[in-house]
């Protein structure tokens, strides 16, 4: 029930009128129970708050016809301005649209200034020890192989200069000289890339795959082991396989369509040696393997035209280029799975057929018929604890610096009141190469800083002194902390 | 829209949760009937195949679970009624069974405590 006078203003709604307008109408009308004088001060003369909120606000204004009483209340009108009330949501995104614009690589930006001296990569110029120091341009069909193949990261800066480059440094050269050895002696690399947090190990993987693409290798990648031990996407056991292992079939689709697109020259010119009648479209030999990678349309026949790819590229004795097989994110592949098996048990990663045939060949155990390397990278920022890696990777390396003579180095062992070891983990790693990522000297530094400048991204003198600072900021030349102090203090 | 058991669902669903949406067949139960056939977490209705589906189904009859396991549930209410122990006759009278009291706030075991019970 309301009271039969307004409480705001004490005038008693007895008329059809409104009782706060204009005080011209209110004046003569209304019958104030208070002292006139109050009434009058609805309207403040000079107000700093808005028009909208300082206009004097209007009451229910019931209808001219109505008869009788109308009651004035505050959930009366509050049912009036319900309607009113609608916010604007603007416009919903897309399913996968948001995914889609977090996930996107910007490889040029068309305000930082050209640099003139920059110049391409050209097949030899990764190997050539007198290019350290330099930085060098991808050039634009090696850009399109490598986007094809997911060998940008969202986190690393190519949206910032008007195309991607990349610095050739020492650890550059000695991994590309490397490669080519091992291809040039039909050899296989089997290398782990490892490092601090930002000091280049993706970077280094990616230079490694530009070098394999000038080159004419085929280059294979597997962009983050995560995507494929962490349950995310579609899984089946394989038949006929003991221990049963599992395909991916979604996944291996997604990596058949990249392979393809990235190595569409050297397919084309690579002929099967065997024919595949167990395949959904029949595929003769002599056909070219980028003919083999197309039959694959649907994931339910994926996986049996992924293998039959693999197997005749390293079919041996077969005319093929050399290969590079690469893995960033190694932990995740060193561990047990998030997977689960028809008994309710966790699978290794191992036996997770697309990761076998990854650690198969990271072990040794799969000859490439002309050569290549088998490259994979750890990670800092998103990896599980894989004891039985770190110990492998820290063994290796001492093992090789004690091979080249250092004095003092003991090669770390087991903890021997420690369970959580792999015996899986420890014999893939047994016998590979270990590549450490630090930071970059004062000269690469340089090089690099004078390239940020170059291209108007960089607002500062490139001398000695600021090179120093920022090297010394970065904590002996971090990669990824010099573009933290010197480049990415510009970003909006 | 997908059947699975003879419910409706939408194909944007997740497995695991269409799984959950029945009477007695919680978390754990799920991801064991995911794992047992071979069915990652994320998996969405839509994208099951027919046999799976089919499966699931089978899998789903041969489980205690919606008005078997409501049975279950009421004949346990009724044994302790029969036999007139002190339980069976407060579910019997819909008040609290547990020694809570009842000078107010027993909506709960108002709502709750009858022979007849709904899970």
């Amino acid at each position: 029930m309301s009271t039969p006078n307004c409480l705001r203003c004490l005038v008693r709604p007895s008329a059809g009128i409104p009782v706060s307008g204009p005080m011209s109408r209110t004046a003569t009308t209304a019958t104030p129970i208070a002292a006139l004088p109050l009434t009058r001060t609805l309207t403040a003369p000079f107000s700093t708050t808005a028009a909208s909120n300082a206009a004097p606000r209007r009451a229910f204004q019931p209808a001219a016809s109505t008869k009788g009483h109308s009651r004035v209340g505050k959930k009366l009108q509050l049912g009036k301005f319900k309607k009113d009330r609608v916010a604007e949501r603007g416009r919903v995104p897309q399913p996968g649209e948001r995914k889609a614009y977090r996930k996107r690589i910007t490889l040029s930006n068309d305000n930082a200034i050209p640099v003139p001296w920059l110049t391409d990569l050209a097949p030899a110029d990764m190997t050539a020890a007198e290019n350290t120091a330099r930085v060098l341009a991808l050039p634009e069909e090696v850009q399109d192989q490598l986007r094809a193949g997911e060998a940008f990261k969202t986190t690393q800066c190519w949206g910032m200069f008007r195309k991607p480059a990349v610095l050739v440094r020492k650890e550059t050269v000695n991994l590309a000289n490397q490669m080519q050895e091992s291809a040039d002696n039909r050899k296989t690399l089997r290398l782990v890339v490892t490092g601090d947090k930002v000091a280049g190990k993706s970077m280094m993987l990616l230079q490694a795959m530009a070098h394999a693409h000038l080159n004419n290798w085929i280059v294979i990648n597997l962009p983050e082991a995560h995507e494929i031990t962490t349950a995310s996407t579609e899984y089946a056991p394989i038949p006929n396989t003991d221990p049963v292992q599992y395909m991916q079939p979604v996944y291996v689709l997604k990596l058949i369509h990249a392979i393809k697109r990235a190595n569409e020259q050297v397919l084309s010119k690579t002929y099967t040696i065997q024919a595949h009648p167990e395949l959904p479209q029949n595929i003769p030999s002599n056909t070219p393997l980028l003919a083999l990678a197309n039959v694959a349309k649907e994931a339910d026949g994926a996986w049996p035209v992924f293998q039959a790819l693999w197997n005749e590229l390293t079919a041996q004795k077969a005319n093929r280029p050399p290969i590079l097989l690469c893995l960033d994110g190694l932990a995740h592949a060193m561990k047990v799975s998030d997977y689960r098996s028809p008994s309710f048990e966790r699978i290794h990663s191992h036996d997770l057929a697309l990761v076998r045939l990854f650690t198969d060949a990271l072990g040794g155990g799969v000859q490439f018929p002309a050569g290549g390397a088998v490259l994979a990278a750890t990670s800092r920022n998103n990896a599980p604890r894989a004891p039985s890696m770190e110990l492998a990777l820290a063994q290796r390396e001492a093992e090789a610096r004690r091979g080249a003579g250092a004095a003092g180095v003991e090669v770390p062992q087991k903890d021997p009141f420690f369970r959580g070891y792999d015996d899986r983990v420890e014999a893939v790693l047994r016998s590979v190469r270990v590549l450490r990522v630090a930071g970059v000297d004062k000269l690469e530094a340089r090089a690099l800083m004078e390239y940020w400048a170059a291209s108007g991204m960089l607002r500062a003198t490139v001398d000695e002194k600021t090179v120093t600072e920022k090297w010394t900021l970065a904590g002996s030349g971090v990669l990824g902390e010099m573009e933290r102090a010197a480049l990415l203090t510009m970003r909006i | 829209m997908v059947f699975i058991f003879g419910v409706n669902f939408n194909e944007q669903k997740l497995v695991k949760k269409a799984l959950q949406s029945f009477y007695a067949l919680g978390p754990q139960t799920a991801d064991r009937i995911l794992a047992k056939y071979s069915i990652f977490p994320g998996a969405k209705i839509g994208t099951l195949p027919p046999k799976t589906l089919t499966a699931l189904t089978a899998e789903l009859s041969t489980m205690n679970i919606e008005s078997d396991a409501r049975r279950v549930l009421q004949d346990n209410i009724k044994r302790l009624r029969d036999m007139g122990t002190y339980r069976g006759r407060r579910h019997a009278m819909g008040l609290p069974v547990r020694g809570q009291r009842t000078r107010n706030q027993t909506q709960s075991a108002r709502k709750l405590n009858k022979v007849e019970r709904w899970g």
